[in-house]
């Protein structure tokens, strides 16, 4: 399972994600999700921040998992959540996002907003070096900028903020101003961007071995990578700033298999790990995992949904999307297959999002009212065959769902069970995920289950559901397309004020709910578990590693032999 | 086997490798068409990156990343390039990680060549002697709770064998490591022993239960034969009939099965490395195949059916130099 902790926007991510576990905490915040009575909490649920506690220990190791291995750690071209766990550690953002979402200042000390809010100018701090003692200059970044902007260089995460940036220029040492065409209100989201040096980028060759063994301007450098095997991480003799972390030396361990990285984590070891669903059961009655860990669980902004294609003669109607998502049993998933971890959500944002409107409550199951939606919009079994038809074409469609995830695949029978009650057909068919993937961009689908894995807090739906941004040309994969959703869209991701802002996406939620140009399904918490001697955490929408310090302020009381027996 | 006849007749037996050989060429070549045009007509593309990847190139950035990975070029093209590159010994560089194809299967064929031949070598020792003592006495007890145990091992999958193994030998008694190649303190001879013997075994059982039941039956075939029988009237041993006179010609279809096998120890297994984390190019194939990182993929696909070959090629000349019947096709 990839883990959401890259830079940009936020992403769809077909995977499996967050699960139930047996005992379930916190109180759903939607009235409608209906939970059933559940007994008492054991973990707690919601914000955790150790970070106030006074720190035990200096030195030692921590133990982290990799779910795979990483393809690069130029920072530039990191795509995936592995990438970004390592890069944390070694390269600085321009700016961070702390624990509450706000921006904060890292690598660089202050940013300046012309008034048409085009013009940005950016101060590097003036103690922040790289490992050889060299400064961090303002080239540095522009040279980043630069290089994010270069059509030959594949910057997935970077890319989309930077494309109307019309120039960069340096000022001085230490400033650079960077322009773009038109104004946008989430724009200072772009500067979460790690800087490169520009002399090691030079030639072709440097920047391979770059990617290998990046120049640090973080607290820790890359000691050591073994390909398929493991990352080491030493501190950095230059370090500077504050969080500096707390560890001598960080180990990544590359462990595909989540069985068998649960098992290294119960024997301690591994220090952390993410649980999956069937994972998380396991620990809760597993006394191994007792002893020597403890489960941190939490909601953050990912949730699931199912993509509907706005442009097929089924779903073009938005009564029949209303039927569709009317017929999805979101109580009975929160309870059968989360086990009550889970919220029900309206719209296409996590609860904690602040786009998010409590008010907007999620359209409720409701079989006979969907019956009539669909008699409305001229699906009726006209030729007696107990299936709904219009125009001499059933009502038969394929319900795509990436291979390999167990959750996709089960909300996708729990609606295709409830269908085909009302007369409507869908197949479920799991597909490998490069050929899913190719499916969902292209738009060439009906339905597909999807995960959204939220990598920051920006809520601008401009680039998912603004009809401009249709597949295969956009990621509007759907290609939902309401004018005045569009309207909605366009004005909040131009308005700089943030309660009139919040205000439009609000009143975008609601026609969202109303239109349901998808089938918004849950909001579920994401599960760790953590040897009980790291101490430090600090749990955030974004999840524990997409923040600043994150994982920077993690300490551990060292184990008795430093080295865990085999 | 046979390889002192070989001297004797060099003449025909060089024809034959010759001959062989011309062949080997147009099949290797159909095999990397073959393979060459599954992998890029398989739906998916390499710009979307694999299933850890969050973040996807779409558009005009896709559409640019593409071009540099001469992506737009027709498939003709693209399988000329490829072969002409592959001629002068260069596979390429990854569309994963932008390193050559041949480091990073270099990387990787040392752990495939030691975690399989350990595992051959495992399975063989055991096989050999179990199919000799079983094949000695047909329908006796051993040879009946044997086949039963075999069959049963045979069966047996070794995911799940390689998740009761964990459990068992890490987990509970803590006599050997979960996973990995050495431990973090580098460890000796005996310390990468260690991290070999759960993945080995699971690797091994298969073959050692699929070998010794091959074993026995070429034995109870062989047993019946007449030199045997004369063996046994000069006064041979029983053991000595069996293990001198009645294996040797019991192993001559191992021989064979050989040249099938011994590939494998280039071709590596997915879910045995995956679950103990192995770094082999099992790992590596089934990494690439799922971010379509075609040169990779190309390079493994070459690098096992070139040995696939070669094998097949060694175990039929091994036979052709035996057997003359074989060479001059008119073999039974």
């Amino acid at each position: 399972m990839a883990r959401g902790t890259g830079l940009l926007a936020a992403l769809v991510l077909p995977l499996a994600f967050g699960c139930g576990r047996s005992e379930r905490a916190g109180a759903p915040a939607r009235p409608a999700a209906a939970s059933k009575p559940t007994p008492t909490p054991r973990v707690a649920l919601g914000f955790l921040d150790e970070t106030r506690e006074p720190v035990g220990a200096e030195g030692g190791r921590l133990v982290r998992r990799l779910s795979g291995e990483p393809a690069t750690l130029d920072p530039t071209l990191q795509s995936s959540g592995v990438e970004a766990e390592v890069l944390q550690y070694v390269a600085r953002n321009l700016f961070d996002f702390d624990a509450s979402l706000r921006l904060v200042p890292s690598l660089a000390e202050g940013i300046d907003v012309s008034d048409d809010g085009l013009d940005f100018t950016i101060r590097i701090r003036e103690d922040a070096v790289w490992e050889d003692g060299s400064p961090v200059t303002a080239r540095d970044a522009a040279f980043t900028i630069r290089r994010v902007m270069d059509a030959k260089v594949a910057a997935p995460v970077f890319k989309p903020l930077f494309e109307d940036c019309t120039g960069v220029e340096t000022l001085d040492e230490r400033s650079l101003r960077v322009r773009f065409r038109e104004a946008y209100a989430f724009r200072r989201m772009a500067f979460v961007l790690p800087v490169v040096p520009e002399r090691h980028y030079a030639k072709a060759a440097q920047a391979k071995a770059q990617a290998r063994r990046p120049l640090s301007d973080g607290p820790y450098r890359v000691a050591s990578w073994t390909a398929q095997q493991e990352i080491v991480l030493e501190r950095n003799p230059r370090a500077w700033g504050d969080a500096r972390g707390h560890f001598d030396r960080i180990v990544f361990k590359i462990v595909p298999d989540a069985t068998t990285s649960y098992r290294l984590l119960a024997s301690g070891e591994l220090d952390e790990d993410d649980l999956d669903s069937t994972l998380k059961k396991r620990a809760a009655s597993d006394p191994e995992f007792a002893s020597c860990c403890r489960t941190i669980e939490f909601y953050n902004l990912d949730y699931n949904y199912i993509a509907l294609n706005n442009r097929s003669p089924f779903f073009a109607d938005a009564r029949v999307r209303r039927a569709v998502t009317m017929l999805l049993d979101r109580a009975a998933i929160v309870r059968g297959l989360y086990s009550g971890s889970a919220r029900i959500i309206s719209g296409p944002w996590a609860p904690d999002s602040p786009a998010y409107d409590p008010g907007v409550a999620p359209l409720p199951f409701a079989p006979g009212e969907a019956m009539r939606l669909l008699d409305e919009a001229g699906w009726r079994d006209t030729d007696g065959d107990g299936r709904r038809d219009r125009a001499g074409r059933a009502f038969e469609f394929e319900l795509l769902v990436s291979a390999g995830s167990e959750t996709g695949r089960q909300i996708d029978e729990t609606l295709a069970a409830q269908l085909a009650r009302v007369g409507v057909t869908a197949h479920v068919r799991a597909l490998e995920w490069a050929a899913f993937v190719e499916r969902v961009d292209g738009g060439d689908f009906e339905a597909a289950s999807l995960a959204w894995s939220a990598v920051d807090p920006n809520p601008d739906p401009y680039f998912y559901w603004d009809s401009s941004q249709c597949a295969p040309k956009g990621l509007n994969s759907g290609c939902y397309s309401n004018p005045e959703a569009d309207r909605l869209m366009r004005a909040a991701r131009r308005e700089t004020d943030s309660a009139k802002r919040l205000e439009l996406l609000h009143r975008l939620h609601r026609l969202f709910r109303d239109e349901a140009p998808a089938v918004f399904v849950v909001n579920a918490t994401r599960k760790f578990g953590f040897a009980r001697r790291v101490r430090g955490l600090t749990t955030s929408p974004l999840g524990l590693f997409g923040i600043w310090p994150g994982p920077l302020a993690w300490w551990a009381a060292p184990t008795p032999a430093e080295t865990p027996a085999p | 086997m046979g390889g002192a006849d070989a001297g004797g007749d060099a003449g025909p037996v060089t024809a034959y490798v010759l001959r062989r050989l011309a062949l080997a060429v147009p099949t290797l070549f159909g095999i990397l068409l073959v393979v060459f045009l599954l992998v890029h007509l398989a739906p998916g593309s390499p710009v979307a990156g694999g299933p850890e990847a969050g973040r996807r190139l779409t558009g005009r950035a896709a559409e640019e990343m593409r071009r540099q990975y001469g992506l737009d070029r027709p498939l003709g093209e693209r399988f000329g390039l490829w072969i002409s590159r592959v001629t002068r010994l260069d596979l390429g560089e990854s569309f994963v990680d932008h390193r050559p194809v041949g480091v990073r299967i270099r990387e990787a064929l040392p752990y495939s060549l030691l975690l399989n031949g350990v595992a051959l070598a495992l399975a063989l020792g055991i096989a050999i002697p179990l199919g000799v003592a079983a094949g000695g006495r047909p329908e006796g007890a051993f040879d009946r709770i044997s086949s039963a145990a075999l069959f049963a091992l045979y069966c047996m999958p070794s995911f799940w064998v390689a998740l009761l193994l964990q459990t068992l030998f890490a987990v509970r008694l803590r006599w050997l490591p979960l996973f990995g190649v050495a431990s973090d303190a580098g460890g000796g001879a005996l310390d990468r022993l260690a991290h070999l013997a759960l993945p080995a075994t699971c690797l091994a059982y298969g073959t050692l239960a699929f070998v010794a039941r091959l074993v026995r039956s070429g034995i109870v075939e062989a047993s019946a034969g007449t030199y045997v029988l004369a063996a046994r009237a000069r006064g041979a041993s029983r053991r000595r009939a069996l293990w001198a006179h009645a294996l040797p010609n019991a192993l001559l279809p191992l021989v064979t099965l050989l040249g099938l096998l011994l590939p494998a120890l280039l071709s590596g297994s997915v879910i045995v490395e995956r679950i103990f984390a192995w770094p082999g190019l099992g790992r590596l194939y089934f990494d690439s195949i799922l971010s379509r990182d075609y040169p990779v993929i190309l390079g493994l696909s070459l690098l096992s059916a070139a040995a696939t070959l070669a094998a097949t090629l060694a175990s039929d000349v091994a036979a052709a130099a035996a057997d003359p019947r074989v060479r001059d096709g008119t073999a039974p």
